[in-house]
C-alpha cells in the first residue's frame, strides 16, 4: 500500500452529525509509511428540517431549517509504518432559519487518535489488514453544551476503541468493517438543576451516554489508484440515556441513536500521493432518535509530504 | 514488542478515565436526620394561617403510659423495627425527622415533570390540559411558574397549620416517644424529648400527599405509594406508634381538606383564558396605552398563560393594584431606546459569566420554575440551620405564601400593561433563552425572587445580602438572556419586594419571635 495518505478520505466522510466529534472515526483501513505527514482542511455542511424527538419525527417552524457548518484542520502522521497520529481541531457554526434563538460558533474539541497496524496477510487474490485505534477527544473551549440543538458539541471527554478489519483485492475493490465503543465522561452545565429519564438531579454535571458504532463500507481504487470512491453505512447506538421530553430543547443527557448512509470520493494529483488531493463526500441520515434527519456535503483539499 | 506497548498506553489511559467518569450524580438533596436546633415548646401557640383554632381538629385523649393499648402499640413497634427489611431501613435514612423537605422535594420534582409547554396541533391551534381529563394531551397540569406557586403555597400552609395543631396536642397530652417508653426500642434519629402524640411526620404525609394528589392527580398512585412508605417508617425508625401516626393522619387530611377548599375556590380555574377574552383584555391595554405584546411563536400562541392569574385570591397583599407599578416606557421613548441599546450591546458582547447567570436562573420549561428554585434555596438554608419541623413548615408557607402573591401582582401588572416582549420590538434579535408566552412588564423572575428574597432575609439574617444578591442576579439573568428589559426588572423586583413585604408583616406578628 504506497498512496497511504487516502485514508484521511474515509475520515472525514466518517464524521458525524452535531453529536460526533471528529477524531471518534478513524475508521479506515490505510496507514501512513514512517515519516509521512499529511495536512488537511475540510469543509463541511449538514442541515435539517425535522428531528427525531425520541423516535416520533417532528417538525419545528421556530426553527425551520437548522444548519450546522465545520471548517476542520487536520494532521495526520506516520510515527512508524504501522502507528499513525491524527490530530483534529474542527471549527464549527450553527444557524436555525426561524424562531428567536441565537445560533453558536467556536472552536469545538481538540481530538487525538492512534492507529495500530497488528494484521496484514494475503489471502487469495487480495489482502486482510486489522488494525485497532485508540481516540481521546476533550472540549477545546469553553462552548456550552447544554444548548442543543445549538451547542457546538456534548462538551465530554471521549475515549474511544476500535477494531478495523478491511479485505482488499489486487484489482481494487475492498470490503471493510469496524466496530467502536465510546466512553465519554460527563459534561459541565450551567444550572445546577435538571431533569433526564424520570428523576430530577441536583448538580450541574451531566452524563453523556456512552455508545457503540459500527460501520460496512464497500469501495473501489480506480484509475491506476488515483481515484477511490466508497459508499457506507453507519450505525450509532448509544447505551443509555433518555428521550426529549414533548417539545423541548434536546439536552446532552439524551440517547442519540441514528443510522446513516454516505458516499464518498477522493482523488490524488500525483499516483505517488504526495502532493495535492480532494476530497469529496455526501451523507444522509435514514433513521434516528434525538436528533436531526440531517443530510449534508464535506469537501477538502488535502497535501502529502516526507517530513522525516 | 510494538503491540505490547499499545496495550500498555490504553491501560493507562482506561485507568485515567475510569477515575474520573464513574460518579453517581445526586437525585436528592443529601442530608440526614439531625438534632434540631430548639424544640418551640410553644409553637401550638403560633398564629395559624387557614384555621382558627389549634383544636379546630379534634383529638381524643391518647391511651396512657401503661395502659394495655399503648403496651400493645410498643410490642408491634417493636417487632416492625427488629423484623425491618433493608428497605424500610433505607426508607428512615430517607425520609429523616424533618421530612418536611422530602415533600418540599417531591413537589419541585412533579412540577419539573409536568412544566411541559403544549405542543401545536397540525392544523396550528393548541392544546389546553383540561383537568376533567387529565391524562389527554396535554396533560394536566401544565406545571408552569403561576401554577407551581399557587401549588407550593397551598403545600405549605396546609403543613404549616397542621404542625402548629400537631405541637399543640403533643405539649397538652405529653405523650412520650416510644424510645422513652420503651429502652428495647431505639430511635433511628438523634432523640430529642419530642413528644409523640400526634406524630409530626404522620401530618406531613397526609396533608402533602392530599394536597398534591389533587394538584398532580395523575401521580395519585405514586403519592399514595411515597405516603406509605414515609408513615410506614415513622414506627420502623422508634419515634412514632401507630396511635401517633393515626392521629397524624387525622390532622393531615383536614388541614389537606381546608386548603384544598381555598384552592377550589381562587379563581385559578379561569385563569387561562378563551381566545374571546383574550383578545379583550389586550385589545383594553392597546386603548389605554397604544401597545400590545403579541407571541412571537409560529404558528402563533393566539392566548398567552394564563392572562387572568393576576385576578387569583391573593394570600397576604390586600389587592394587586397596591403593588402595581406606574407604566413602562412606550416603545420607541427614549428610555425604551436605551433600554433596547442594552440589550443589543448584551447580545453582541456577553461575557462568560453573563451567559452562566442567564442559564443558571434560567429556570424555564422541564425545570421546578423561579419559585421552585428559591424553595430549594430555603431547603438548604433550613437544614443547614437545624430547624425542627414546625419552624421549617413557617419558613415554607411565607415564602410560598409571599411567592404566589408576588405572582399575581405581577400576572396582573403584565396583562394590565400587555407590554411587548424584546424580540418583537427589536428587529432581528436573537436571544439566548427562550421568550416565554406571557407579556414583559413586569419580570417574573424578578418579582418572584424580590418577594423571597426579603422572606428568607426575614427568617434568615445573617445571609440576609446573600438571598438579595440572589434575586438582583436573578432580575440581571432575563436581560442577559434578551428577553427583558431593565425597566421589567427593576419594577419586578420592586414588586416582589413589596408583595412580599406583607407576608413578613404577617410572620413578624405571628407569636414565634
Amino acid at each position: 500500500m504506497k498512496v497511504n495518505q487516502l485514508f484521511l478520505g474515509l475520515l472525514v466522510a466518517s464524521l458525524g452529525f452535531v453529536r460526533l466529534s471528529i477524531a471518534q472515526t478513524p475508521l479506515d483501513g490505510l496507514m501512513m509509511p514512517k515519516g509521512e505527514i499529511c495536512l488537511a482542511i475540510v469543509y463541511e455542511n449538514t442541515t435539517w428540517d425535522r428531528y427525531w424527538e425520541g423516535s416520533t419525527i417532528r417538525v419545528n417552524q421556530n426553527i425551520g431549517t437548522f444548519t450546522r457548518q465545520m471548517g476542520m484542520p487536520m494532521l495526520v502522521g506516520g510515527i512508524t509504518d504501522k502507528i499513525n497520529v491524527i490530530l483534529t481541531l474542527p471549527y464549527v457554526k450553527t444557524e436555525a432559519s426561524a424562531g428567536q434563538l441565537t445560533g453558536v460558533q467556536g472552536i469545538q474539541d481538540l481530538g487525538l487518535s492512534v492507529k495500530a497496524l497488528f494484521l496484514e496477510k494475503s489471502i487469495g487474490k487480495g489482502k486482510l489488514t486489522g488494525f485497532s485505534n485508540l481516540s481521546f477527544s476533550t472540549p477545546a473551549s469553553n462552548y456550552l453544551s447544554d444548548y442543543m440543538p445549538f451547542s457546538l458539541g456534548f462538551g465530554a471527554n471521549e475515549l474511544g476503541i476500535r477494531a478495523i478489519g478491511k479485505y482488499e483485492l489486487d484489482k481494487g475493490p475492498y470490503l471493510r468493517a469496524s466496530y467502536s465503543y465510546l466512553h465519554r465522561g460527563v459534561t459541565e452545565a450551567e444550572r445546577d438543576f435538571y431533569y433526564a429519564g424520570q428523576d430530577a438531579y441536583y448538580t450541574s454535571k451531566m452524563d453523556v451516554p456512552n455508545a457503540f458504532l459500527g460501520q460496512v463500507t464497500l469501495g473501489s481504487w480506480m484509475f491506476k489508484k488515483k481515484l477511490r470512491v466508497e459508499a457506507s453505512l453507519t450505525t450509532i447506538k448509544s447505551t443509555s440515556g433518555d428521550d426529549i421530553r414533548v417539545y423541548s430543547m434536546p439536552q446532552p443527557t439524551n440517547k442519540v441513536d441514528f443510522d446513516r448512509v454516505e458516499g464518498f470520493a477522493q482523488y490524488y494529483f500525483n499516483s505517488n500521493g504526495r502532493g495535492f488531493g480532494l476530497i469529496a463526500s455526501y451523507q444522509k441520515a435514514i433513521s434516528g432518535r434525538n436528533m436531526g434527519q440531517f443530510s449534508g456535503y464535506g469537501l477538502g483539499i488535502t497535501y502529502q509530504f516526507k517530513a522525516f | 514488542m510494538k503491540k505490547y506497548n499499545y496495550t500498555f498506553l490504553l491501560l493507562v489511559i482506561f485507568a485515567f478515565l475510569g477515575s474520573s467518569c464513574v460518579e453517581d450524580l445526586p437525585t436528592k438533596y443529601e442530608f440526614t436526620g439531625y438534632q434540631f436546633s430548639n424544640l418551640d415548646a410553644n409553637a401550638g401557640q403560633w398564629k395559624l394561617v387557614l384555621h382558627t383554632s389549634n383544636e379546630q381538629i379534634p383529638l381524643s385523649t391518647p391511651a396512657a403510659s401503661g395502659s394495655p393499648e399503648l403496651l400493645k402499640e410498643l410490642a408491634d413497634a417493636k417487632e416492625m423495627q427488629s423484623k425491618a427489611t433493608s428497605a424500610q431501613r433505607e426508607a428512615v435514612a430517607y425520609w429523616t425527622n424533618n421530612p418536611l423537605v422530602r415533600w418540599n422535594e417531591i413537589a419541585l420534582e412533579l412540577a419539573t415533570k409536568y412544566n411541559l409547554i403544549p405542543a401545536p396541533n397540525p392544523d396550528g391551534s393548541y392544546p389546553v390540559p383540561d383537568p376533567a381529563n387529565p391524562s389527554n394531551y396535554p396533560k394536566f397540569p401544565y406545571s408552569h411558574p403561576p401554577y407551581t406557586s399557587r401549588m407550593l403555597a397551598h403545600l405549605s400552609v396546609a403543613q404549616y397549620d397542621g404542625l402548629i395543631m400537631a405541637w399543640h396536642y403533643k405539649y397538652k397530652f405529653k405523650r412520650q416517644a416510644p424510645y422513652q417508653l420503651d429502652p428495647q426500642i431505639k430511635s433511628a434519629y438523634q432523640t430529642n424529648g419530642l413528644f409523640s402524640y400526634p406524630s409530626d411526620g404522620a401530618v406531613i404525609a397526609k396533608a402533602s400527599q392530599d394536597v398534591l394528589t389533587a394538584m398532580f392527580p395523575l401521580e395519585k398512585e405514586f403519592l399514595a405509594q411515597k405516603a406509605q412508605e414515609h408513615l410506614e417508617s415513622l414506627v420502623v425508625a422508634g419515634i412514632n406508634v401507630s396511635s401517633d401516626v393515626e392521629a397524624g393522619k387525622l390532622i393531615g387530611a383536614a388541614v389537606a381538606k381546608t386548603a384544598l377548599t381555598r384552592a377550589s375556590t381562587d379563581g385559578m380555574k379561569n385563569a387561562q383564558t378563551t381566545r374571546a377574552k383574550s383578545d379583550s383584555i389586550k385589545n383594553a391595554a392597546k386603548d389605554r396605552f397604544g401597545w400590545v405584546w403579541e407571541n412571537q411563536e409560529t404558528p402563533q400562541r393566539m392566548v398567552g398563560l394564563v392572562p387572568l392569574f393576576g385576578k387569583v385570591r391573593l394570600w397576604n397583599v390586600p389587592n394587586v393594584e397596591s403593588v402595581r407599578p406606574g407604566p413602562p416606557p412606550a416603545p420607541g421613548s427614549p428610555a425604551f431606546e436605551e433600554s433596547a441599546k442594552a440589550l443589543k450591546q448584551y447580545a453582541a458582547n456577553l461575557t462568560t459569566n453573563q451567559r452562566r447567570i442567564a442559564n443558571f436562573w434560567n429556570d424555564g420549561l422541564s425545570t421546578y420554575t423561579p419559585p421552585g428554585h428559591w424553595n430549594r434555596f430555603a431547603k438548604e438554608e433550613v437544614v443547614a440551620n437545624k430547624l425542627n419541623p414546625v419552624r421549617t413548615a413557617r419558613v415554607f408557607a411565607y415564602l410560598n405564601m409571599a411567592i404566589a402573591d408576588a405572582g399575581i401582582a405581577c400576572w396582573d401588572a403584565k396583562y394590565y400593561y400587555h407590554y411587548p416582549r424584546p424580540i418583537q420590538t427589536i428587529p432581528g434579535f436573537k436571544t439566548i433563552l427562550g421568550t416565554p408566552n406571557f407579556p414583559a412588564y413586569t419580570s417574573g423572575h424578578a418579582a418572584f425572587s424580590g418577594a423571597a428574597a426579603e422572606v428568607m432575609a426575614h427568617f434568615f439574617p445573617s445571609n440576609a445580602s446573600q438571598f438579595r444578591t440572589w434575586a438582583e442576579e436573578a432580575a440581571m439573568s432575563r436581560i442577559y438572556g434578551g428577553i427583558h428589559y431593565q425597566f421589567d426588572a427593576d419594577a419586578g423586583l420592586d414588586q416582589g419586594r413589596k408583595s412580599a413585604a406583607y407576608s413578613v408583616a404577617k410572620a413578624k406578628q405571628d407569636g414565634v419571635d
